[in-house]
């Protein structure tokens, strides 16, 4: 559906994505995930056509699309800030696309009528000032009028960062539902990495204009291809190599002590595990513990290792600090580079 | 990316159209009059000469001149900084009572200036003036002459040009993060200690901006000299207009209006200079508005009070007596002896009743508002073009356009009239030296940067993502421009042509080499009616002129500024200057040398 193909964008002297190929399938939410600066959203802009790329192809739909203008290229896009032109009332915003193409009227109003609807905009919303409506409905709005125009390709910059959490995680599901519900293809830019575990169907994380992996969330998670991707997403442990040398030592053979290793919070266990889980038991002593209502984080210390435990205390006794803990590991969660 | 490259600009043919308008422009109108005046100068013959430099040494009225126009300078950039901040500390920082009232006070300098209120100071306390008459009906022996001179000129425009203050410096000054000041609280600093160590400081830069615009408009000052200055205190400005009258002396006009040009130049320099070196942001991420501070001393609290109402009483004073004597009979004002009967409304039936009276008003009235539209018109797609396309044409293009912001008025309009004065291939071979086009030119030339710099303000505050928006969308250029962003910078659009209508309606500097005798606008009739004994029965018109234009510009600066007093209130981009220059020293020399 979408590739780059060595695509290299450069701004006069900076380069900020040096040999990116990517592809990304049809029908798929498609997640370019990265920290600030990393070049995702150079990526999509140069997908979305307000960027030449100064080496390199884009294709769409098996197309050179690399100089096509970005209003034929049947994409929608969603800005961050979402861009909204304030001159115009809701309806309007959402019908410019269409008042470009000349539609007529009816259409237009049946059109704008039918997307409304689906993004849930209420008809007195529609001849309201943008400036009236929430964040939230703003973005609704954004969504509206890049739908409209029924675009083979949505695309997503950041639409989330600038709601507050509560409507972030409830607009995700939402948007996250309605690109299901469309089937359309869509390329989705955050920092946000539960964003991006949550709705997307694949990820390609970012770093330094370079894709350092790309996957389904699970293998993301779980198997990060390299020492950045597993740093990145997600909270974890940055292990000593005495930490490593005696989980070798208790006879986790799969381990090298002089490789950075990490271990994900949550794999670090308080509790002896269900049998036929094969887990080490180490001793530490308990320094902090923090309740964050589902779960606690305890700080451990162990063999010059200050280790994080996520844990859900599930009626367990509440270790005080001071206390001594045992600690469980299941040594093949742990990743090493 | 933004497309920034040649290559697209001259894709369009749109831009091509306006790119090409826009280097016949500067060069007929802004490069080549300058270079003619500096070659006319120093090359009279084709050769150089130094004879205009001779003259000048040579001449004792021009050294003192030049003399007078530094000491000037000099002294305002000190006396308009001590009132000027004091009227923005009492208005805006400190709890003061009244300080609304003191607010319209000090403001008044915002509705009136230059030549009418260098007038309307003159029929007060000049040789002719109200109170000059009541006072010698009591003392005969008082001189006459006592408003006059070096003193007199200091005095009126020092409250004269209190205006940037009152509009950028109050703007910085709201700016300031109050957290900065609780801190400093908290830390135990005094009301004056912070005054003193956060406030000031943070302030300095818009202070050294408006020293330096205000030296400016002392060197350059000509309405206030020239009929307030008398015989023994004529500066630079009045000079040049006294010898660009006569063609023997028209080289030393030209030098005198270079060396005005050069010491504006170097200033500006420096202040550019100086604002990138040390321009203060606040670090705060939320900065929290300023709160009235409260003067604990009571003592001090009361000098604060008892001086901020001296200085209301000096400012709207002039205000409220032009306002009265614009209904009393012109003997009464003369003879310095006004009773109930001498209320008229008189005066203004003779302005409105004869069109030869109102004339000066009409004339001023359609150059004005034909300069403001037509440049905020066309410079609305030149700042288009300069904010979209940046490469080194538009970057040339753009300093181009800042050359009438570092010459004087006066250097401009005669420039002008050297250059147009035989026919002109660059204007298809026509005469413009005595026609009514040419001052029609110098207001648009002169309002050229303020404008641009504001223009393109305009346009660079609306996020690049509206107009990505618009064309992902499937929108062209020009409809994007119609649909998106010009319903966005009209607000500003309207402001700038209103401000620039107000500021060109009593112009005198540029109209008084530059204008038609039949169509004699308002700057010159003022100018007329101040000059002796048999004029002064255009007192009274004047009166009522300054009546007119005061009302004229106040309701422009309410439209414009809305209702809050001219500070930090925005609506909807309306307010364009206070906010735009208030971290930019730079864009406040450009929006002050309108004035």
């Amino acid at each position: 559906m979408i590739s780059y193909d060595n695509v290299e964008v450069r701004f006069d002297d900076h380069v900020a994505i040096p040999d990116l190929n990517l592809e990304i399938r049809e029908g798929e939410f498609f997640t370019l995930l990265g920290p600030s600066g990393c070049g995702k959203t150079t990526a999509l802009r140069t997908l979305a056509g307000f960027i030449e790329p100064s080496r390199g192809k884009v294709f769409i739909d098996g197309k050179d699309a690399t100089r096509l203008p970005s209003e034929k290229r049947r994409v929608g896009m969603v800005f961050q800030n979402y861009a909204l032109f304030p001159s115009m009332s809701v309806g309007e915003n959402i019908a410019f696309g269409l008042s470009v193409r000349k539609t007529k009227k009816q259409e237009t109003e049946r059109l704008v009528a039918e997307i409304a609807d689906q993004v849930e905009l209420t008809r007195d919303q529609l001849d309201k000032n943008v400036a009236e409506l929430s964040g939230g409905q703003q973005q609704r709005v954004a969504i509206a009028r890049a739908l409209v125009l029924k675009p083979r390709i949505l695309l997503l910059d950041e639409p989330l960062s600038n709601l507050d959490a509560k409507l972030r995680v409830q607009l995700r599901e939402q948007l996250k539902n309605l690109q299901s519900e469309l089937g359309i293809t869509t390329v989705y830019v955050t920092h946000d990495q539960e964003e991006a575990l949550t709705m997307s169907d694949r990820i390609a994380v970012f770093n330094k204009g370079v894709v350092e992996q790309v996957g389904a969330p699970e293998e993301i998670y779980d198997r990060s291809a390299t020492e950045f991707v597993c740093t990145f997403v997600g909270a974890i442990n940055t292990l000593s190599r005495e930490f490593v040398q005696r989980l070798v030592d208790a006879g986790a053979t799969n381990l090298d002590p002089a490789k950075p290793s990490y271990l994900r919070r949550e794999k670090v266990s308080l509790y002896p595990p269900r049998t036929g889980q094969q887990a080490i038991r180490l001793d530490g002593i308990v320094a902090e513990r923090t309740y964050h209502g589902a779960y606690s984080t305890y700080v451990i210390e162990s063999s010059g290792t200050k280790l994080i435990a996520m844990v859900t205390e599930n009626g367990e006794a509440v270790l005080q600090p001071g206390a001594t803990a045992d600690l469980y590991i299941d040594p093949t969660s742990i990743l090493q580079y | 990316m933004r497309n920034s490259s040649l290559r697209t600009m001259f894709r369009s043919p749109l831009v091509l159209v306006v790119l090409v308008v826009l280097l016949w422009f500067i060069a007929t109108f802004l490069l080549f009059p300058n270079i003619n005046l500096l070659v006319s100068t120093f090359f009279p013959g084709g050769e150089f000469s130094a004879r205009a430099v001779e003259k000048l040494f040579s001449s004792e009225r021009a050294m003192k001149s030049l003399f007078n126009s530094f000491l000037l300078a000099i002294s305002l950039a000190v006396t308009v900084n001590v009132v000027g901040i004091f009227i923005v500390l009492v208005t805006k920082y400190f709890q003061i009572r009244g300080s609304r009232v003191l607010w319209l006070g000090y403001a008044t300098t915002l509705i009136y200036g230059g030549i009418v209120l260098a007038a309307g100071y003159n029929f007060i306390y000049g040789r002719y003036g109200f109170i000059t008459n009541a006072v010698r009906n009591v003392w005969p022996e008082v001189d006459p002459n006592w408003f006059s001179g070096f003193f007199a000129v200091l005095l009126v425009m020092t409250f004269a040009t209190t205006t940037n203050h009152m509009l950028f410096l109050s703007s910085s000054l709201a700016k300031i993060d109050y957290q900065t000041i609780e801190a400093a609280r908290n830390m135990g600093a005094s009301t004056w200690k912070i005054l003193w160590k956060i406030v000031l400081p943070a302030l300095r830069p818009m202070i050294f901006a408006v020293t330096v615009l205000t030296f400016l408009t002392g060197l350059g000052a000509l309405t206030a000299p020239l009929v307030i200055g008398g015989a023994d205190f004529q500066t630079i400005a009045p000079m040049i207009v006294t010898f660009s009258k006569s063609a023997s002396s028209r080289d030393l006009a030209a030098l005198l209006a270079i060396i005005l040009g050069l010491a504006t130049i170097i200033l500006l320099a420096v202040m550019n200079r100086v604002e990138k070196s040390g321009v203060y942001f606040s670090v705060a991420k939320v900065a929290t508005p300023l709160k009235k501070q409260r003067i604990q001393n009571r003592a001090a609290n009361v000098v604060v009070h008892v001086v901020a109402y001296l200085l209301f009483i000096v400012y709207a004073t002039p205000v409220l007596l032009i306002v009265l004597f614009s209904f009393v009979d012109s003997t009464a004002v003369l003879t310095g002896s006004i009773t109930l009967s001498s209320f008229t409304l008189d005066n203004y039936a003779t302005v409105f009743g004869s069109p030869a009276v109102l004339r000066p008003f009409i004339v001023s009235i359609v150059y004005s508002a034909l300069a403001a539209l037509i440049v905020v018109g066309g410079l609305l797609f030149v700042a288009r073009v300069i904010q979209k396309y940046r490469n080194p044409v538009t970057s040339v293009l753009e300093y181009l356009l800042h050359i009438p912001w570092i010459l004087p008025t006066i250097l401009i309009a005669l420039a002008l009239v050297m250059t147009f004065d035989r026919p002109n291939p660059l204007i298809g071979g026509q005469v413009l030296t005595g026609t009514t086009v040419l001052l029609l030119v110098a207001y648009i030339i002169v309002k050229i940067p303020f404008t641009l710099r504001l223009l393109k303000a305009a346009f660079a505050s609306i996020p690049d993502s509206l107009e990505d928006a618009a064309r992902i969308l499937g929108a062209k250029s020009l409809f994007t421009f119609r649909r998106v962003l010009f319903p966005l910078v009209i607000p500003t659009a309207a402001a700038i042509t209103a401000l620039n209508f107000n500021s060109l309606l009593d112009d005198y500097d540029a109209a008084v080499f530059l204008y038609h005798p039949l169509y004699e606008p308002l700057g010159i009739a003022i100018k007329a009616s101040t000059e002796g004994e048999s004029n002064l029965d255009s007192m009274s018109i004047t009166f009522v002129y300054t009546v007119l234009l005061m009302i004229i510009m106040g309701l422009t600066m309410y439209l414009v500024y809305g209702r809050s007093g001219g500070t930090t209130r925005r609506r909807k981009g309306r307010n364009v200057t206070p906010d735009a220059v208030a971290n930019d020293p730079a864009a406040a020399a450009a929006v002050a040398n309108t004035k």
